[in-house]
Formats: structure tokens, C-alpha cells, sequence
């Protein structure tokens, strides 16, 4: 039961911190048809950030501003970050692409998936970094239940997420921005012509969603401890494939795509074997996508002729 | 449409302009480099008595996913090349070849180095690199010496004649690890997690069945050792969850990355699970890897700590490329070995070929105070190391490695 | 960017083409008097003067390995190319290939490191294509029920599950993390081609006999079908194209073709391992096919050689260093208009450097004191002009996050002030790369062609010798 337990709590930390990527690889996907294959390395970006605050406030050992004011710091200075990068990726690598076809821009964004990588490798090298969350907060603190364990890196994590992504909906289907994100994402000649500012949304669109792969690092780094160059690559695909088989395009759809592959993710790991589990989760997803093919949450588009 | 010939002819342009430039700088000097890098070494290498000039070159992860591995070695390795040129006043340079740790990488780079004027080579990294570019090297008779490749049938299989190690294999370091495990440990049960990957595997297919004669329960256990971040963090918590059981009183981890170790550990404590960690040479980290109570064993001694001033001067020179880590010291031996069987065939008067200083590399026989290892240095006819030079560490309450007896 | 006009702008677009003048019309008179085979023989021709006249080993290697990302390419174009299917799993196609070659060349089948299978290149290679067409089958029948993003993900999995079947399962015969090696070379019944230049030769056959197959396809029914089918589905469907037919055809001839190239590369390498066929590789064949330009066969061609031939490059610092220099120059030469221009700002850029490497020079000899990266003429010739402090590392960090404002900035300019700007710009780029790019040349390689990437893409979206689209409003 403990384990069980302890399982499900694991699949939904991770599962979260896959959403969140996710959200930003959906939004921006929903806007410009476009898959963001850098995005993964902006969250990236934004966990050696998060890093840098730390060592800039003293350190994991001597901070010299209290943990709480610490953590806030850090979300609001890697999201400003990263969200100021995506906004540059998008002006000055995907733009010119606008009208290209649809496999260029997959080609800029593995480009810039190389230069950001490359980059924080050549300024930081190649040692990995660690954040020693452990020693400013203690991981014996949080809830037990039935002999399971979540810190409070993990609480805060699951509400974050909860809170980002109930904002989010909020955004979208509320505000003025919100639904020019969604006359974009239509049609952006009607939205143009209907005198949308498309540039701007589609700058807000990318802020946005860099702003949570920022927040999404740091939390990645806070829980994980350490952080590489590399970490980034991987993160993107899990998060593309999560906003997929949630349905791209659906916010609610990528954050239930990611928690729920963070949770087969999880659980084949722990019950069945951990050399087969890759595979076990593909299968799940393929199976997923084969009896649902616009995703879990995905609408069928019904094509007008 | 209109460009589209002179395109084309742009593409065979740059082919051959490629061609030729490869074919004359594919061992590339990075010497210059090297001395803008070195401060106080940079008269002494570059300007070195000139009579004994020659090339050699590394091959490693200097991107991808084990880039940290890579540029340590790479930075111990161009130390070792500065340190040389300077006390042998030979002018050697070394030139770098990247292989992301992938054979099939390895494989075209060492072909271009074969090519070049290079005398001899160090590296690559990993056992399956040294498989797939062993037989390419043998064909040209060129020597090349790994300080981190220990699959013990590189050497025994007789496909890789001109391999040679400065670590002991897997035959030797699996089995001293499980005897420690075994006599001084005194457990009911191991878990024992391979990363997936060949040196991982290797030394758990020697350790498991030690372990098994004495009698101990073996959870054997696999993590895929090609995931990183989010996805590595939560296999690893997966595995502390689910298979750490309060029989396993030590888990062995013979990974190549410290950091993952750290984070097994931390999980365990965080899952209130006491367990004795046991590490091998790969995750010998003392600033990443500091559980109290954890066994680390490695191929040398700590030079960090020690009082040697040939080990301070190392210490304290590869900080001019980049920091400290306890996996490049073995490469600074394998660069160090290349570069003083280079230095003996200019002493005796002959010019560095690959012929010469392959048998120069059979008649290695450094001493143990001579070189930051801690033990002699010659080699068996096969390449393996002459000799054991297994090392443990006990790390103590205060996250400081101690070093203590193997046996 | 497509050129968007009414229809009678796009109607006169030919007539604007005939009365051009200069050397752009003689290149397009070439262009439309050369049919395509001669351009196949002459290009077939060029490769095999190349491949006798040079006796650099090295030369030939690379060659070799050109021609076969030219083959990958080709493979990849007829999915993603043709018929606009995201196949993002093909390099399981290709390591099926290698690993079918290997099983059919080596001790894999036999017991206890001996025996085996050991077929002639001219059976197993066949089988190996058969085989992977019938995966390729597959396959394209599970892409039937999903479009676009859906199936890139499917494919996606593919890939990565065959990574992860061969590196676990069954190692006594795939080896497992080990993979397969000692295979034998390209062999018929007699002799073996293992030679660098005897296999550049076997690789330009290839190429070129695959060139004119898929000519032939791509101007058969089927090929306008694909295009169909690329463009518009519902509207090929409605004129009863067999669109499931064409996905699963689609799929099953890029296997054979990724499979063909797979069973080279084994061949080549002498070992298979399951780390060969990871997304590092697919990446470099997707950019190999956009940069050339998706769609079109001497595109793909042209893709998988340049693309192989800048890492070759990039990976020697001299010539990495060339091309750095090169491609500044040729970046200015194209985009400053007039003449004069150009040659003002070039000499603008020179007398900056070494006024600025005097000044500080005398203010801190130290800043001064290092050495340029480069080896060789450039070297020296750039000794007194770029400044290089005793401790680069840091310094060349700054220059490079400097440098990378700066061209951003240059491109938002206009007019003078970006004429300004450029000089100052190209100055300080040269200076971060004596100091600090070219020490450590692995991770340069990665940059630079990140950055060609996402520069030939913005500047033509469509490839190098893809087709511009013309877009009627």
C-alpha cells in the first residue's frame, strides 16, 4: 500500500512538472501550428537560473534572505527570463517562418534547440550543477500518509501546477488576450484582418508559455537537485508527447497528457520492470492514440470544404 | 530554380574544400589554444626544443549527454600534454575529437585520425567505442590508451592489438568490490542497479555472482542510463520505492554519473530507508557523491587530498581548463604514459612514427610515486594494466572521503 | 516566404523570369535547357572523377558518408518530402537495416561466437529492404487512423522503442548494449569491397541508380499522387485518390530506402550499436532533407552532402575557422548594396580592430597578451588584431553574449546605423572566436550549426533547391 502510495504521489510530481512544459508546447502549437522543439531547452534555461539566484544569494548554505522570499525570487526572475527568451527565439527565428511550410520551422527550432544548449555548455561547461535543495530545505517536513512521503517541494509543485493551469483556463477563455489567442489560432488572416495585433498575441502566447517552462525548471531543479546542459531534450519530447496525447491545442488536455504519462511513467517503473518500462509506456501511448487519434482531450476538426 | 546548379556547386565545392582541409588539418593543432589557456607552462610547451615534435590526439563526450565525463577528461588530458612538453621539452599537440559517446561517431573520428600525422591516440571513453574503433586502429598500427574503458574483453578478445589501459578491468574491480561487500559488510540482502550500459553491466555480471556463493539475497535491478533530468529523477525514485526493501542493507550502484547516486541516496533518507550505498569509480565524486556512509571504490587514490606535490601541481593545474574531478586523473595518466613513450623515442634519437611509439608504449614502466595513480604503471601484452590498483573510500559523517584498506 | 500577388502578378511571374538579364539569367537558361538526366550525369559524373582523382583516404571516408546521408535523405524525402507524413521514427527503419545486415554478416546467428549467417552483399542487402518495406507496411497501416502531429508522435515511439528492443532484448543474438561487431564487408561471391574508395564507388551507384528510380516515381502517377495527398488530403480524397494506399506505399518505400542505407552504414562501420540509432542522428537526416529542400530529390541529394560535409569542417578548427571567416564575409558581400559599400565597411571593420587591439594594448599589456586561437596564415594575420587577454575564458563567455545581442540588434536596424553597427559587431565576434569558440571546437561545431540552421531556414524557408511557392490571395 505504501508503495502504491508513494508511487502515485511520484507519477503526479513529475506528471506535473511534464504539464507544465506541455502547456507552453500547447499554446504555442495551438497559435502557430508550430512544434517548439526548443522549448525543452528554454526550460532548461530556466533551471540554471533558478541555480544562479541561488549561488547569488549565498548559496544552499548561507542564503542570506529567508527560504520562502528565496523560492519566490527565483520563479519570478527564471520566469521573466526564459519568458524574455522565448519572446527573442520567436521574433528572430520563427517569424520569417510564418508562411513557411509546416517541417521548416522544425528545422529553426532544432537549431536553436543546439545554440541554447551548446551555449550554456560552453559558458557553464559541462559539470553538472546541483541546487542542494536539502540543505536550506529539509526534506523530512510535508504529509505522510499510510507510510508514504510528500515533501513540501512536492506540495508545492502539485498546487503550483494546479494554480498555473486553473489561471490559464482562466486566461484564455476570459480575457481579451485570451481570446485573440483564439482568433489567432483559427484563422490568422481573419484575425488580422479583423484588426488583431497577430504579432503581439503571438508574442504573449510565447511569453506565456516560456514563462512556464521557466517556473517549471526551477521547480525541476528544486526537486531533482541537479541540473546538466542536457536535461532539456528529453523533457521537450516527454512534454510534446504529453500535450499530444492530451490533445494539442487543449490546455486542460496537456496538463492531463502529462500527469498521465508521468503516472504510467511511475507505475510501470515501480510494478513492472524498469528495463521494459520505456516500452511498456510507448505501447500505452500508441494504444492511446490508436483508439483516440486527436488525443484524450483533442477536438475531431471537422474540415470544411 | 535559377541558383539551383550553382548551389550544387557550391555543395561539391564545400565537399572538397572540406576534403582538402581535413586531409591536411584533421590532427589539427589546437596548441595555440593550449597555451592561451596555460599561463605559466605556455612558454615551455609551445616553445619547446622543436626537435621533438609530433602529434597525438583524444577522443571523447565533449557534447551530448555525458559532457561532463568528456571535458574532464579532455581537461586533465591537454594538463598532462603541457606538463610533459615542459619537463621532456618535446613539442607535442593534441588535438580533440568528439564523440558523444557514440560508436558510431567514434568510429568516423578515428578514421580521420588515422589519417592524419598522428602517432598515437587517447581514448575514447567507453567500452563500446573502443569495440567499434579497436580492429580500425590495429589495421594502422597506431597505439591508444583509455583511462576509462574496462570491459575486460577489449583486451583479452585479440581484436584491439594496439589497446592498452591504465585501469584495471572489470575481472579485477567487480569481484574486490563484492569480496568487500561480502567479508566486511555483513548483509542478508543486495540490491544491485546496472545503468543499462556497458561498463555498468559488465562489472554487475562479475559482482553478482560473488555475492550469490556467499550466500546474500541479489535484487538485481536495471535503470535506463540514457535518460536524464526529470525522467532519470523519477526512475531513480521509482526504484527507491519499489525495490529498496528493509532486507537490502546495501545497495551496490555501479553508475557513471555521481549526481544519480546522490540522488539515490537522498531519496533513500528522504524515504526513511537505511541503506549502505556502495559505489564504483564512476560515481567517485567527492563534490557531487557525499552520503555519509557510503563505500566509493576507484582506480586512485585522491589526489585532492593529498600531500604529494606532484598531485598538487595536477590539482591545482587543471583548474586553468576547468574543475577538478577524480574521473580525469586516469586520463592524465594514459596522456602522460603517450607522452613519455614519445620523450624515449626522441631520447634515443629516432623520430616519433606510430611504429616506434607502440613499442615504446610495451616497455612503459612508470613508478608508482611518478605518477598521480599511486601504483607502477606497465602494461600486460595484452594492454590490460600490469597490476591492481583498486582503491576504496568510506565517506564520513562530514561528506569527506576517507581512504580505506580494499581488502 | 511565399510571394503573395493576385492572379495576374502570378500569372506574369514567367514572363518577369524571361526578361531578367545577368548572370542569374544564365543560370536559369542552364537551369531549363539542361534536362534531368544530364544534370544526374553530371553530377554522377563529378563524383566519380572525385572519387579517382583524390587518394586521401580521409576524402574518400567523408565521401562516403555524404553520399549516405544522401541516401538517408532520399529515404526520408518520400514520407516527410512527398506525401508530408511526419515520420519522426525513421531511423528505426534505417537501424532495422544495419541490424539486418549485421545478423546476415556475422557470428550473430551462429552459437558461441562462431559460424553464423554470412550471406552475399547482393542477397542480404535485398532481403534487408524486402524486410524493411514490410515494417515500413506496418507501420504506415497504424499511421492510417492518425494526421499530421499525431503520427509524428506514433513514429516517435517507433523510433525510440526499436532503440530500446534491440538494447534489451534477446542479447545473446542482438547483442544488447554491445551491439554486433567483426561484420563482414560488402562481399558478392568473390571478392569483398572494404576499401575507402571501393565503397565511395559502391555508394555514388546507389545514389545515382536511386536517383533515377525515384525520378521515375516521382514523375509517375503515384508521385502526383503524393503530392496530392501532401497538399490537400480531403480534396485527393474526394477525387478518389487511394489515400490510404498511398500512406502505407509511402511508408513501406521509405523503409526499403532507409533500410538500404542502414545496411551501408553497418556495412561501413563493421558494428552495430543500439546508441547509432538514437534522435542525434535523425535529427542531422531531417536536417540534411529540410535544408536541401524537402520535395526534391537533387535537394535531398545536395542536403545530405553539405550537411555532412559542414560537420566534417566544423570539426577541425582550421576549417571551422575558414568557414567562420568565409561566412561572415560572404553574409556582407551579399547583403550590403552597393559595391562600395561593402568594401567601406570591410575596411572599417580592419582599421577598428587594430586601433582598438593599439589602444588596449597600451593601456594592459596583459589584455593583449594571449594568443589567437588559430593555427596557420589566419593566425598570424589576425595576431595584432583581435584582442585576446592572458585568461580568455571568461572574457570570450561576455564577448560571446555580447556578440549574440549585438547581431540581434543588427537585425532590427536600419540604414546607416546598421552599417554602423556591423563593424564593431563583426569585430567582437572575431575576437570571441580566437579567444574562446575555437578551444574548444566540439562544442563551436554544435553552435555554428545550430546557427546555419536557423539562418539558411529564415532565409530560404524552402530549402536550398526547393521549389518557391507562389501564393494567390
Amino acid at each position: 500500500m505504501q508503495v502504491f502510495i508513494q508511487t502515485l504521489v511520484n507519477g503526479l510530481v513529475t506528471g506535473c512538472l511534464y504539464a507544465l512544459i506541455a502547456l507552453g508546447y500547447t499554446m504555442v502549437y495551438g497559435v502557430l501550428k508550430l512544434l517548439n522543439f526548443a522549448h525543452g531547452d528554454v526550460y532548461m534555461v530556466g533551471a540554471y537560473i533558478g541555480y544562479f539566484v541561488i549561488q547569488w544569494f549565498g548559496g544552499p548554505n548561507h542564503l542570506s534572505i529567508p527560504v520562502p522570499l528565496l523560492i519566490v525570487f527565483m520563479l519570478v526572475i527564471a520566469g521573466l527570463g526564459t519568458g524574455v527568451l522565448g519572446v527573442a527565439i520567436e521574433r528572430f527565428a520563427y517569424r520569417p517562418l510564418r508562411d513557411a511550410p509546416r517541417i521548416a520551422p522544425l528545422i529553426t527550432a532544432l537549431g536553436v534547440s543546439f545554440v541554447l544548449e551548446n551555449t550554456v555548455l560552453l559558458l557553464f561547461g559541462g559539470f553538472q550543477r546541483s541546487y542542494n535543495t536539502t540543505d536550506f530545505i529539509s526534506d523530512t517536513n510535508g504529509i505522510h500518509i499510510a507510510g508514504a512521503h510528500i515533501d513540501s517541494v512536492e506540495i508545492m509543485i502539485v498546487v503550483l501546477t494546479a494554480v498555473l493551469c486553473y489561471g490559464l483556463v482562466q486566461l484564455v477563455d476570459r480575457t481579451t488576450l485570451g481570446k485573440s489567442m483564439r482568433a489567432v489560432a483559427s484563422d490568422r488572416e481573419a484575425a488580422e484582418m479583423l484588426g488583431i495585433n497577430v504579432d503581439r498575441t503571438i508574442a504573449l502566447t510565447f511569453f506565456i508559455g516560456s514563462v512556464m517552462a521557466g517556473v517549471a525548471g526551477v521547480m525541476s531543479g528544486l526537486e531533482f537537485q541537479t541540473i546538466s546542459a542536457t536535461i532539456g531534450f528529453l523533457a521537450g519530447l516527454k512534454a510534446f508527447t504529453a500535450a499530444v496525447v492530451g490533445g494539442i491545442g487543449s490546455i486542460t488536455g496537456a496538463v492531463f497528457g502529462g500527469i498521465f504519462i508521468g503516472m504510467c511513467e511511475a507505475f510501470s517503473l515501480s510494478y513492472i520492470s524498469e528495463k521494459y518500462s520505456d516500452l511498456i509506456v510507448f505501447g500505452i501511448l500508441i494504444a492511446t492514440m490508436l483508439i483516440r487519434p486527436t488525443g484524450i482531450f483533442g477536438r475531431r476538426a471537422l474540415q470544411k470544404v | 530554380m535559377k541558383v539551383r546548379i550553382s548551389l550544387v556547386a557550391m555543395a561539391l565545392t564545400a565537399l572538397v574544400a572540406a576534403g582538402c582541409g581535413s586531409s591536411k588539418s584533421s590532427s589539427s593543432t589546437t596548441s595555440a589554444a593550449a597555451s592561451s589557456a596555460t599561463s605559466s607552462t605556455a612558454a615551455a610547451s609551445s616553445s619547446g626544443s622543436g626537435s621533438c615534435t609530433a602529434s597525438i590526439a583524444i577522443e571523447g563526450p565533449f557534447t551530448g549527454p555525458v559532457a561532463q565525463v568528456g571535458l574532464e577528461q579532455l581537461h586533465f588530458a591537454q594538463l598532462a600534454v603541457a606538463d610533459d612538453n615542459a619537463a621532456n621539452h618535446t613539442n607535442v599537440t593534441l588535438a580533440q575529437d568528439d564523440t558523444q559517446l557514440t560508436p558510431s561517431l567514434a568510429v568516423s573520428k578515428t578514421q580521420s585520425i588515422v589519417a592524419s600525422n598522428a602517432v598515437a591516440s587517447i581514448g575514447p571513453a567507453g567500452s563500446q567505442e573502443v569495440e567499434a574503433v579497436g580492429p580500425i586502429f590495429g589495421k594502422a598500427g597506431m597505439a591508444f590508451v583509455s583511462g576509462s574503458a574496462t570491459l575486460p574483453a577489449l583486451a583479452t578478445s585479440g581484436k584491439n592489438p594496439t589497446f592498452f589501459r591504465v585501469v584495471p578491468d572489470d575481472d579485477i574491480q567487480g569481484p574486490q568490490d563484492a569480496n568487500y561487500v561480502v567479508n566486511h559488510l555483513h548483509t542478508k540482502g543486495v540490491l544491485i542497479i546496472d545503468d543499462d550500459e556497458a561498463y555498468s553491466q559488465g562489472l554487475v555480471n562479475v559482482m553478482i555472482p560473488v555475492l550469490k556463493k556467499a550466500g546474500i539475497a541479489v535484487d538485481h535491478e536495471t535503470l535506463n542510463g540514457t535518460d536524464t533530468g526529470a525522467t532519470l529523477a523519477a526512475a531513480i525514485k521509482s526504484l527507491v520505492t519499489s525495490h529498496l526493501s528493509a532486507e537490502d542493507g546495501v545497495a551496490m550502484l555501479p553508475w557513471q554519473t555521481a549526481t544519480s547516486a546522490q540522488m539515490f541516496g537522498q531519496d533513500a533518507k528522504q524515504a526513511g530507508k537505511k541503506v549502505i550505498l556502495f559505489g564504483t569509480d564512476g560515481t567517485n565524486s567527492p563534490s557531487q557523491f557525499n552520503i555519509p556512509g557510503t563505500y566509493v571504490s576507484s582506480f586512485g587514490p585522491d589526489i585532492a587530498g593529498s600531500t604529494n606535490p606532484l598531485d598538487q601541481a595536477i590539482v591545482k593545474g587543471v583548474a586553468k581548463y576547468g574543475p577538478y574531478g577524480p574521473f580525469g586523473v586516469p586520463t592524465y595518466e594514459a596522456a602522460d604514459v603517450v607522452m613519455k613513450a614519445i620523450a624515449s623515442v626522441c631520447k634515443s634519437g629516432g623520430t616519433p612514427s606510430r611504429s616506434n611509439v607502440l613499442a615504446a608504449l610495451k616497455q612503459t614502466n612508470i613508478p608508482a610515486n611518478a605518477n598521480p595513480l599511486g601504483v607502477p604503471v606497465a602494461f600486460a601484452s595484452n594492454g590490460d594494466l600490469a597490476g591492481n590498483n583498486g582503491y576504496l573510500f568510506k565517506i564520513n559523517s562530514a561528506g569527506k572521503y576517507i581512504e580505506i584498506p580494499p581488502k | 516566404m511565399p510571394q503573395i500577388g493576385v492572379d495576374e502578378w502570378v500569372a506574369q511571374s514567367g514572363e518577369r523570369r524571361d526578361q531578367g538579364t545577368g548572370w542569374r539569367r544564365v543560370l536559369y537558361e542552364l537551369d531549363t535547357r539542361v534536362a534531368w538526366w544530364q544534370r544526374l550525369a553530371l553530377a554522377a559524373l563529378l563524383g566519380v572523377a572525385f572519387g579517382l582523382t583524390t587518394n586521401n583516404v580521409n576524402l574518400l571516408t567523408v565521401g562516403f558518408t555524404c553520399l549516405l546521408y544522401a541516401i538517408l535523405s532520399l529515404g526520408l524525402n518520400i514520407a516527410a518530402g512527398w506525401s508530408g507524413l511526419l515520420d519522426l521514427g525513421y531511423i528505426a527503419f534505417v537501424g532495422f537495416g544495419a541490424y539486418g545486415y549485421a545478423l546476415f554478416s556475422s557470428t550473430a546467428l551462429g552459437t558461441g561466437g562462431s559460424g553464423g549467417v554470412h550471406l552475399a552483399a547482393f542477397i542480404s542487402i535485398p532481403i534487408v529492404m524486402i524486410a524493411g518495406g514490410l515494417v515500413g507496411v506496418l507501420i504506415g497501416l497504424v499511421a492510417l487512423r492518425l494526421e499530421g502531429d499525431y503520427l509524428a508522435i506514433v513514429t516517435l515511439f517507433v523510433g525510440q522503442a526499436f532503440v530500446e528492443i534491440v538494447n534489451n532484448v534477446d542479447p545473446g543474438t542482438l547483442g544488447g548494449v554491445n551491439g554486433i561487431y567483426s561484420l563482414d564487408s560488402l562481399h558478392g561471391f568473390s571478392g569483398n569491397v572494404s576499401t575507402p574508395r571501393g565503397l565511395y564507388f559502391v555508394a555514388l551507384i546507389v545514389v545515382a541508380v536511386l536517383a533515377w528510380l525515384l525520378h521515375l516515381l516521382d514523375t509517375s502517377r503515384t508521385g502526383r499522387a503524393w503530392r496530392a495527398l501532401r497538399d490537400d488530403p480531403l480534396a485527393a480524397s474526394a477525387m478518389t485518390i487511394p489515400v490510404n494506399k498511398l500512406k502505407v506505399m509511402a511508408f513501406s518505400f521509405s523503409a526499403a530506402i532507409g533500410a538500404l542505407g542502414g545496411a551501408l552504414f553497418a556495412a561501413q562501420q563493421g558494428s552495430v550499436f543500439p546508441t547509432n540509432f538514437t534522435e542525434s542522428i535523425l535529427i542531422l537526416i531531417f536536417a540534411c532533407l529540410v535544408l536541401g529542400g524537402a520535395g526534391s530529390i537533387a535537394g535531398a541529394i545536395a542536403g545530405g552532402i553539405i550537411v555532412w560535409a559542414l560537420e566534417q569542417m566544423l570539426a577541425s578548427p582550421t576549417d571551422a575557422g575558414y568557414l567562420f571567416y568565409g561566412l561572415i564575409l560572404l553574409t556582407l558581400f551579399l547583403r550590403i548594396r552597393p559595391l562600395w559599400k561593402f568594401f567601406a565597411v570591410l575596411a572599417g571593420i580592419i582599421v577598428f580592430g587594430f586601433v582598438a587591439h593599439a589602444i588596449v594594448g597600451a593601456i594592459s599589456s596583459s589584455a593583449t597578451a594571449g594568443h589567437p586561437g588559430s593555427s596557420g596564415w589566419i593566425g598570424s594575420a589576425v595576431k595584432n588584431w583581435v584582442i585576446v587577454p592572458h585568461d580568455a575564458i571568461g572574457y570570450g563567455n561576455i564577448l560571446f553574449i555580447l556578440v549574440i545581442v549585438l547581431v540581434l540588434a543588427l537585425i532590427r536596424v536600419e540604414g546607416t546605423a546598421r552599417l554602423l553597427l556591423v563593424v564593431p559587431t563583426v569585430y567582437l565576434a572575431a575576437c570571441c572566436w580566437e579567444s574562446r569558440l575555437i578551444v574548444n571546437p566540439a562544442i563551436t561545431t554544435q553552435i555554428m550549426l545550430g546557427v546555419i540552421l536557423i539562418v539558411t531556414m529564415a532565409a530560404r524557408p524552402n530549402g536550398l533547391l526547393g521549389t518557391r511557392r507562389v501564393e494567390v490571395v
